[in-house]
């Protein structure tokens, strides 16, 4: 046992911990790395580096193109001028084909762009989706729905931004900005390159000032569209309490407190874009060099084909300029993205699916050994030194007030949360050795909070195994489903809206109890199952419960005398203790606490059940 | 049914002319700054478009004869024009961003309002995820657009300034570069229509997606307990794929019309040199003007490629604003005719021959008639299916009856203004719903006056309070969504507190205390014989030891009444309440017990 502990713990160490993995997790190392790293390795992964190589050489080439164009044109005129009518023909074939050639480049780089962005957006989502399906309940508790749509729709989405079209401009106006300068020492008098150098230098000086302004802005501007989502899709879950209540005018304050955040945030990123200088340096730049040029002229050291053909070549620092400044902002909102997606990605989950765990077909003796619990941030344990065993294809039943910890108690035998002290065996051996796979795949589970999927009956019955239509409308005879489900438009095909609300309380406990009764599993744990069905048609459904728990073992939490009853043992929970167990004769002799939740509620004198029992 | 890119059941097809006539009125509150923002872009796009002119007619000089003072300052005069245009153009982009966050603000205030005062109809038919990012993503797709707008107005107008003076240069040549502008509007046109689709598809593939994670992380619980993870991330895929695919495609189409404008522009230039100095050698124009062309060319070629670089936001935008408006204009189901205020309800409901269903193949209720007198309590009871919360829902108006009506205080229910209306029904829904907020104001919610003294009070009524002290931080203990750190019978003990505080008229309680324990549930009972004595209230419960004490029980069939009558006298009728009281009795007697027992054996 000792042994054990001490592989789990360092299991516990190993960051890969997680309830699920789809086998591959190429990234998983570049996750620890930080933001930068982490897209970098998504970038060079598999083919995608040779994609993003191509990319780089034919934006290299094409601004190559773009420059020796415009010399091109002013050679062009300078042959003009001299009258040498003999090359113009030669030089207009060139400009053909440098005016056709590159255009289609750029088309092949920007498909292969796209295919790259594209993949990221896809690959990084994959990524992220699985890792949140590996993270343990008491992450989920902790989680807001709109928060991970966000970041899954989103966030994701700024990587694609990021490639295209950030990167590709990025590198597209780097390279403008550079090769132009390579060009002027070539073919023109070397103090031609003062200005660009110049420009070149102050740009990238008032770039680093600008985009360290445009970061906190673009932050907060995501921060509140994430708020706005979020706060915009609880107001919808509870749209029928918004409407009961007649809150309508708060939620939308609520939720116009968010957008006018935004709207401010979005003003102050305009005023900021507003300032951008480069813009009016590169304009007195272009002109100064003009100037320069035609001093030059004066001295005769160019002609004016060269004036023409350097003022382009200046034209084609605009693209670089006015680019940068929406494409910085990218920049920095893939980053914090990135962030974001990270910060939930490496957050540590407590239980692993242990996939070398044993595996087995269960007996079904479940034990607890003084099990305590705490949930995460809960200041209280829920549960205190909790000892019981069951027999395989025993009943055990749980009874005790509203929050006593009766759920809580059994969501710990499928390890939605782990133990914080004690143990939880089955068939002898701790929870915790088991696969995850083995232990859930044996464990069906009637949550008291019934979820269905908004998908079709049939998909939500055969959940937690695929099968026929002829098995699942077998347990829905059982769970008394079948009559009102043939009732339906499309029958098993009917959907049933989200979480189920086309659908009356009963109907959807109903399809909770075929959902389980159809994954035949080895433990069944029914948490007040019953509790919005009628009385006639839970007496039906009984019979079915009845012939389910057959060789299974059984946790029942319920308030119905008729379904304690047939429990082997009965467990009372007061604060997360437990505070008497026996059967219900002995309980009702016995403890307190149990009389107390029973006796009084049937109009029954106490006396009077009590005599029942005591004759 | 999550890969499928249908359009929603609501989305319409706007033509052009009304969608932008739409986005119009939505601009025209900011009118004044609408008019500078305009003003100023003129002006700065005017320094813009002097400048290739002043530069031909610098190089005109130089190339007969260089007057050194007049070239001087022409080019003082550029520079002057650099600075001008630069801090025109900084008072106008801040305008304009000013107007555009309003614009955006505006549009999600409507898009909010409509869809907040749909009736539950539509919720039921339309996924939240996705009715969010119409209304946040959609909208900012929209502001996006505008702003790209302005940058390609402000082109244009340097575009048709340049036009203008080239005519007056050279006739042919301008000719020369006007053949291109029907090729790019071609090119551009011919592109419209798929983009827009396109456009359209990934949107809704990422709408998907949006709905896709909600529904899975909502149920992720069910997911772990089934071990059926795998599932969820293979339909994920599907819908992943589904994006990647849409979103692929359409960035290829969008992306190819860059490239191909550029190819006109290519030829043209090409074109135009070819000209342009066969017209230099004899003698039609001089280099200086043979410049201004080729230096235009840029300057024309430019605002075109920006509307064809961002024609992908372009559409996007258009997309995104259809998609909103269909939003917004979509009509709710249910609709009052009159918009009475009631200062105090009396509380007497009548349904009069009612017809009501939630779909056309399923009725549920068939020409049903039943009276609730003022300060009457009644019960409904029935099997699950029969019709009760139905006609709960039908009174807080949250669904559209088909036939008959329902009077309220003699006047019919769509007669009532609904916010006024609804203030005086206190509604307790079958499976609670709590916001991810502190108890105290999930409580409070409502009702948002009450001490914390009186918060304390209505819990204390709902069972007890001593729970609350268990709570890490008591009162104050943030719940999380849907109250998914309570037990679900705590969170009904919540909901019920809430409903008190209210103090409505007409009480309607849906299984109320359905998922708590029989001990506090006695608790809760006796306080609400005390709270339903002089309003009028309806109980619907299955525990029917909670229903004896009302005036009159209601017993409900496949949506019909059955038997109606106080307990005493239903139960001498051994009619099915008397079966279903019985039933129900029975699994709590000893005498069941015992014979379960034996069949057991
Ligand atoms: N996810 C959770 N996180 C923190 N506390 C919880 C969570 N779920 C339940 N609790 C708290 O644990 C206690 C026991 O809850 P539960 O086991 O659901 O009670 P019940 O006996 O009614 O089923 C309650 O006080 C509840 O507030
Ligand atoms: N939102 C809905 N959309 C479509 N059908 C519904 C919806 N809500 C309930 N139904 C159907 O209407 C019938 C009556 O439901 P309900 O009034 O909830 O029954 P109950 O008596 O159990 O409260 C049921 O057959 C149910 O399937
Ligand atoms: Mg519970
Ligand atoms: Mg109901």
């Amino acid at each position: 046992m000792r042994i054990n502990h001490k592989i789990m713990s360092a299991k516990l160490k190993d960051s890969k911990i997680s309830e699920f993995s789809t086998g591959k997790d190429p990234f998983a190392k570049a996750r620890k790395k930080g933001s930068s790293r982490w897209i970098l390795a998504h970038i060079l992964h598999g083919s995608n580096k040779w994609f993003i190589t191509i990319i780089f050489f034919t934006i290299i080439l094409s601004a190559n193109l773009s420059s020796i164009t415009y010399i091109i044109i002013g050679e062009t005129i300078s042959a003009l001028l001299n009258g040498m009518t003999v090359i113009l023909g030669n030089y207009i074939i060139l400009l053909f084909i440098l005016g056709i050639t590159g255009p289609l480049m750029r088309i092949g780089s920007r498909m292969l762009i796209e295919i790259l962005a594209q993949r990221l957006e896809r690959d990084a989502r994959r990524e992220f989706f699985s890792n949140l399906l590996g993270k343990s309940q008491s992450f989920h508790d902790q989680m807001k729905i709109g928060e991970l749509m966000a970041r899954v729709t989103d966030d994701v989405r700024m990587l694609n931004f990021l490639i295209s079209p950030a990167l590709s401009l990025v590198v597209e106006s780097f390279t403008y900005l550079f090769i132009p300068i390579f060009y002027i020492i070539l073919y023109y008098p070397i103090q031609l390159i003062i200005e660009p150098i110049f420009f070149s230098i102050s740009f990238l000086i008032l770039l680093r000032s600008y985009s360290k302004k445009i970061g906190p802005i673009t932050g907060r501007l995501r921060e509140n569209f994430g708020l706005m989502t979020a706060t915009l899709s609880e107001t919808l879950s509870g749209i029928e309490v918004v409407k009961a209540t007649v809150q309508e005018e708060k939620e939308m304050k609520k939720y116009l407190t968010n957008a006018k955040n935004y709207k401010k945030a979005f003003i102050e990123r305009g005023k900021l874009q507003a300032k951008y200088l480069p813009i009016l340096v590169l304009a007195l730049v272009i002109t100064a060099g003009f100037a320069h040029s035609i001093v030059l002229y004066n001295y005769g050291l160019i002609n004016i084909g060269q004036i023409i053909a350097f003022l382009g070549i200046l034209g084609l620092l605009r693209f670089p300029t006015n680019i940068s400044m929406f494409v910085f902002s990218i920049f920095r909102l893939a980053g914090s993205s990135a962030v974001r997606l990270l910060e939930l990605m490496n957050k540590k989950t407590e239980i692993d699916e242990n996939k070398e765990g044993k595996e087995k077909v269960f007996k079904g003796i479940i034990k607890f050994d003084k099990v305590e619990f705490n949930y995460p941030n809960s200041k209280n344990p829920v549960l205190k030194n909790i000892s019981f065993e069951i027999q395989s294809g025993q009943t055990v039943a749980i009874v005790g007030t509203t929050g006593s910890g009766k759920t809580t108690l059994t969501k710990l035998i499928s390890r939605l949360y782990d133990v914080s002290s004690g143990r939880i065996l089955i068939d002898g051996r701790d929870i915790r050795e088991y696969s995850l796979q083995s232990l859930r795949d044996q464990i069906s589970y009637i949550e008291q909070d019934v979820f269905l999927f908004s998908t079709t009956i049939f998909d939500n019955i055969s959940f937690g195994r695929v099968s026929s239509l002829e098995e699942v409308i077998k347990v829905a005879e059982q769970a008394q489903a079948h009559d009102f489900i043939s009732e339906l438009p499309d029958e098993y095909q009917s959907k049933v809206g989200e979480r189920g609300v086309q659908l009356s309380g009963g109907e959807r406990q109903r399809i909770a109890i075929a959902r389980a009764f159809l994954s035949d599993p080895r433990i069944l744990i029914l948490d007040d199952s019953t509790s919005a069905i009628d009385s006639n048609t839970e007496d039906k459904i009984q019979f079915a419960i009845k012939n389910i728990l057959k060789n299974r073992t059984t946790m029942l939490i319920t308030h119905r005398l008729s379904q304690i009853r047939w429990a082997d043992l009965i467990l009372v929970l007061k604060n997360g203790e437990i505070v008497a167990k026996g059967n219900h004769e002995e309980l009702l002799k016995t403890s307190e606490e149990y009389r107390k939740i029973f006796v009084k509620k049937f109009d029954i004198e106490e006396d009077q059940l009590l005599k029942g029992v005591r004759e | 049914m999550w890969v499928g890119l249908e359009a929603e059941e609501y989305d319409r097809k706007y033509q052009d002319k009304v969608l932008v006539k739409r986005i119009i009125s939505y601009f025209s509150p900011y009118k004044k700054a609408m008019l500078l923002v305009i003003i100023f872009l003129t002006i700065s796009s005017l320094t813009m478009a002097f400048q290739p002119i002043l530069t031909s007619l610098i190089i005109t000089n130089l190339e007969t004869t260089p007057e050194p003072l007049y070239v001087i300052f022409l080019i003082v005069i550029i520079f002057i024009f650099n600075i001008l245009g630069w801090i025109i153009n900084y008072v106008r982009q801040i305008y304009s961003s000013r107007v555009i966050g309003s614009v955006v603000l505006d549009i999600r205030k409507d898009a909010h309002k409509s869809v907040v005062n749909h009736d539950l109809s539509f919720f039921d038919k339309n996924p939240l995820g996705k009715i969010v990012s119409r209304i946040n993503t959609d909208s900012r797709d929209f502001g996006e657009t505008v702003e790209m707008s302005i940058e390609v107005v402000s082109s244009v107008v340097v575009l048709i300034l340049l036009i203008t003076v080239m005519f007056t240069v050279d006739v042919v040549l301008t000719f020369v570069l006007l053949i291109s502008l029907p090729l790019f509007f071609i090119a551009a046109l011919s592109f419209r229509k798929f983009a827009r689709k396109m456009t359209l598809q990934g949107q809704r593939a990422l709408a998907s997606v949006n709905a896709y994670t909600k529904e899975s992380f909502s149920g992720i619980q069910i997911a772990k307990t089934f071990r059926r993870e795998k599932k969820v991330y293979d339909d994920f895929l599907a819908v992943n794929n589904q994006s990647y695919r849409v979103n692929l495609k359409r960035a290829f189409l969008l992306n190819a019309i860059y490239p191909t404008l550029g190819l006109i522009q290519g030829v043209v230039t090409m074109l135009l040199i070819l000209i342009g100095s066969s017209f230099v050698i004899d003698g039609f124009v001089g280099v200086g003007e043979l410049v201004l062309f080729i230096q235009s060319i840029n300057l024309l070629f430019f605002p075109l490629l920006i509307i064809a670089s961002f024609w992908p936001m372009f559409q996007t935008g258009m997309a995104a604003s259809e998609r909103i408006f269909a939003l917004i204009d979509t009509l709710p189901a249910v609709v009052q005719k009159n918009n009475i205020v009631p200062s105090k309800l009396k509380g007497e409901i009548e349904f009069k021959n009612l017809n009501f269903q939630y779909d056309k193949s399923k009725k549920v209720f068939d020409n049903f008639s039943l009276k609730v007198n003022p300060g009457e309590s009644i019960a409904l009871v029935g099997h699950t299916g029969a019709g009760k919360s139905s006609i709960a829902k039908l009174i807080a108006r949250f669904y559209e009856f088909q036939g008959g009506d329902i009077l309220v205080d003699g006047k019919s229910i769509k007669e009532y203004d609904l916010t006024e209306y609804r203030k005086h029904i206190g509604i307790i829904p079958q499976t609670p719903f709590l916001w991810a907020d502190t108890v105290e104001n999930n409580i409070k919610y409502g009702f948002e006056n009450a001490s914390e003294e009186d918060v304390m009070n209505a819990l204390e009524i709902s069972g007890g309070s001593e729970w609350i002290k268990s709570l890490p931080d008591g009162l104050k203990t943030n719940i999380r969504e849907r109250g998914s750190l309570l037990s679900m019978g705590q969170r009904q003990l919540v909901v019920f507190a809430r409903v008190l505080l209210e103090d409505p008229s007409i009480l309607i309680l849906d299984e109320a205390t359905a998922s708590v324990d029989p001990f506090t549930e006695t608790k809760i009972q006796e306080a609400l014989e005390k709270t339903i004595e002089d309003r009028t209230s309806i109980i619907i419960a299955h525990r029917l030891w909670t229903v004896r004490h009302v005036d009159r029980i209601v017993v409900l069939d496949h949506g019909k009444i059955v038997e109606e009558g106080n307990h005493d006298e239903l139960m001498k009728r051994k009619g099915t309440y008397a079966n279903l009281y019985n039933t129900y009795f029975r699994h709590q007697s000893l005498q069941y017990i015992e014979d379960m027992g034996k069949s057991n054996e």
